[in-house]
């Protein structure tokens, strides 16, 4: 974390509206329309997890920080509002965000490092030329703006354990749901406070009733919960009628009610949310390999 | 702009040849800069908006080193103002750094630091050029130089247009002799800096490079804070940062026992040192080593011991030769009589060996010395330097680099290794 979100650059340049988002991305599918027939990719949020699965690959070998999985996430976010994916090669792309992530979050690779862990990933995609690297690093810079800082929701929510209290288990799991909101268009679309109560709300209201490790995703442990829908109820009660349910969950709602906090948002993020692990049953990492395979070796997007 | 993550394309889709980006300049010179990115080929839709913002932020400013691959708009307009465009105000290892002023209004300065990258993107961009980037970005305060913009250059070269600052810097009037400044000025100018340091601190952001060649001061006076090339955010609890950073003799001797969880202190440390040497006009600890740097704390303030810095033995490079007692006030009193009593309690609380006990940046500016006579000299009758050939060094030296440079690896140790 640096300097106040309030007036940072993330608030100011980079929170979209849901419309605003759906434009820019019509706007880069109208330019090149050929290609987008051509060239399907799989649902957007299916391609997240994908990407999310390799950061984490190029990670495990350096013992990243989360955060900086999580950074380069939300570089790969922006970068791609700006540029149309089936421009790039997005494996040299995801590698130099998560080697600019780990520059920005204090945890320096050595970009010869790097590129040698990515090519051991992905021989026929990455040349072993790290100047390759260095450029892409420059390009990313710019399509940014040089707005390099994004805060997360991950501080918010230690903050808050005390204070509500939040149980370790709660935590645990409103951690991984901040992990999984990075596969989904949430981090341009709301503030990290926002994230980080949807995370806690989630984690109360839908606690599975066998609390263990939830790894890094939630996926597993929510998504039953939360499409039986029981929950959904009670949520939807937070906006009108406080006084009802659990009083674990009354209390929640009370704070809530005094933070003043925008709870429509945080609805809303709780449906992005579920309709995440809904589209999740659909992932199939051998299919979105092959397409991105075929779409940088067909337009020689590698070299 | 660069085109790297893109697939090579046909000569023709390209703007490879800075020529040929000419050409295209030229024939749409005659309309509104606007148009102009409107009247590239369709060949290359996808990057024409990206492109255009680039430009239109690079349009925005004038530098001459630019002319060999500017809008041709550009060249026109900085011939017509000849000698002060595009003047060389200083290089560095790391930056070059130009004289520019916005298009639309000649008479507004601004420095325009090119990074020098690589020519071949070996190791991608220092931290240095991150960081202060980063910071930049996102700090803004009177007492923190401003960062305006960022454009790419086609020769793909990160440029950082930054506020112009005249006025030289703090160590430039404290070498000079023909100079002559009072308490009052002292007063000002470390209010300053306690305002630009209070800020960044308030703002998670340690400096970690205070010192007065690094303090610049506008064509109003004020002193701003510059050189982010060190900087980074407070670490999360229990994580480490590298202590090889702040110029040795601005080191607090936290940093030179190798401590690894520091925090703002080191900056009110590095503040207390600057503060002494405005009053002596010599710096005060100017050791050789980093040894050296410690048994010069311990002769001046005292040697850092368990009963009077709890924990300081279990830093990994802690050394004590002579046992020195901790100097009291008569000291700083005797010390640095220009200060008055009540600026050498000041001093004395900056320069507190634990850490935990310094004075925070916060306390600093509620020090009862700022208002007690004399008052704060005000900006325009602050002394002054002028010329322009020291901001541009100041810009170009990388972070932790000194004239003489005995410092210059601390920036680079930086990078790797002992901040897991």
């Amino acid at each position: 974390m640096a300097a106040n979100y309030w007036a940072s650059t993330q608030r100011r340049h980079w929170l979209f509206t849901r419309e605003k988002l759906a434009e820019v991305r019509e706007r880069l599918r109208e330019r090149d329309k050929v290609t987008h027939s051509q060239f399907p990719l799989p649902d957007q949020r299916l391609l997240n997890i994908y990407f999310n699965q390799q950061l984490i690959k190029l990670g495990k070998r350096m013992s990243t920080r989360q955060q900086a999985i999580a950074t380069a996430q939300v570089y790969l976010k922006r970068f791609y509002t700006k540029n149309e994916i089936r421009q790039t090669n997005p494996y040299l792309v995801l590698t130099t965000a998560f080697y600019l992530a780990c520059k920005m979050e204090e945890c320096p690779q050595h970009i010869r490092f790097v590129v040698g862990e990515a090519r051991g990933l992905y021989p026929e995609f990455i040349t072993p030329d790290v100047a390759k690297l260095g450029e892409c690093e420059f390009a990313l810079i710019s399509e940014m703006s040089s707005q390099l800082i994004v805060h997360h929701p991950y501080r918010t929510l230690s903050e808050l354990q005390t204070e509500l209290p939040l149980s370790s288990d709660e935590v645990a799991l409103a951690w991984s749901v901040i992990n999984d909101h990075y596969l989904t268009d949430l981090p341009l679309l709301h503030p990290p406070h926002i994230i980080a109560i949807m995370a806690i709300i989630v984690a109360v209201v839908f606690k599975p009733s066998h609390p263990g490790n939830f790894g890094n995703s939630a996926q597993s442990a929510l998504a039953g919960a939360m499409r039986d829908g029981g929950g959904m109820g009670m949520l939807a009660a937070l906006s009108d009628k406080p006084g009802s349910g659990p009083p674990r969950i009354q209390k929640l709602v009370q704070w809530l009610a005094e933070s003043e906090i925008d709870i429509k948002a945080v609805i809303e993020c709780t449906q992005e949310l579920l309709s995440l692990y809904e589209v999740w049953e659909q992932y199939s990492e051998k299919h979105c390999k092959e397409l991105i395979g075929r779409m940088v070796k067909s337009k020689n997007l590698d070299k | 702009m660069a085109l790297s993550p893109f697939a090579s394309r046909s000569p023709s889709m390209t703007v490879a040849s800075p020529n040929s980006a000419l050409r295209l300049k030229a024939a749409a010179s005659h309309h509104v800069p606007g148009q102009a990115a409107a009247a590239k080929p369709e060949s290359k839709p996808e990057r024409e908006l990206t492109e255009q913002l680039n430009d239109d932020v690079r349009r925005k400013y004038i530098k001459g080193a630019l002319e060999a691959t500017a809008p041709q708009g550009t060249i026109e307009f900085s011939l017509r103002l000849t000698d002060r465009i595009g003047k060389k105000l200083g290089e560095g290892t790391y930056a070059i750094v130009y004289l520019g002023h916005f298009r639309d209004d000649p008479s507004s300065c601004v420095a325009i630091k090119k990074i020098k990258v690589n020519a071949e993107y070996k190791d991608g961009l220092t931290m240095d050029a991150i960081r202060e980037v980063k910071y930049l970005q996102e700090l803004s305060h009177r007492n923190v130089i401003a960062l305006h913009d960022v454009f790419s250059s086609k020769d793909q070269n990160l440029n950082l247009v930054l506020e112009f600052l005249p006025g030289g810097d703090l160590e430039m009037l404290i070498k000079d002799g023909d100079i002559h400044y009072g308490v009052g000025d002292v007063k000002a100018w470390m209010g300053m800096l306690a305002r630009g340091v209070w800020f960044c601190h308030e703002n998670f952001v340690l400096h970690r490079d205070i010192k007065p060649n690094n303090l610049l001061i506008a064509a109003d006076g004020e002193v701003k804070l510059a050189d982010f090339g060190l900087a980074r955010s407070f670490a999360d609890p229990y994580l480490n940062m590298t202590h090889q950073v702040i110029t040795r003799w601005y080191r607090p001797p936290e940093l030179l026992f190798g401590a690894k969880q520091y925090s703002g202190a080191v900056d009110v440390w590095s503040m207390g040192m600057v503060f002494a040497e405005l009053l002596l006009r010599v710096p005060l600890l100017a050791g050789m080593s980093d040894l050296d740097q410690i048994s010069k704390i311990c002769e001046a303030f005292g040697t850092p011991t368990e009963e009077n810095w709890p924990g300081v033995t279990q830093l990994a490079n802690y050394v004590a030769d002579k046992a020195v007692p901790v100097q009291g006030r008569d000291f700083f009193l005797r010390q640095f009589p220009t200060a008055g009593p009540v600026g050498a309690d000041l001093l004395m609380s900056m320069c507190v060996l634990d850490p935990r006990k310094r004075a925070t940046a916060l306390q600093v500016l509620q020090h009862k010395w700022w208002t007690t006579e004399p008052r704060p000299t005000k900006n325009e009758d602050l002394p002054r330097k002028s010329g322009t050939k020291k901001m541009g060094d100041d810009l170009a030296r990388r972070g932790g680099e000194t004239d003489d440079g005995p410092f210059k690896n601390a920036a680079r140790q930086l990078d790797f290794g002992a901040m897991k």
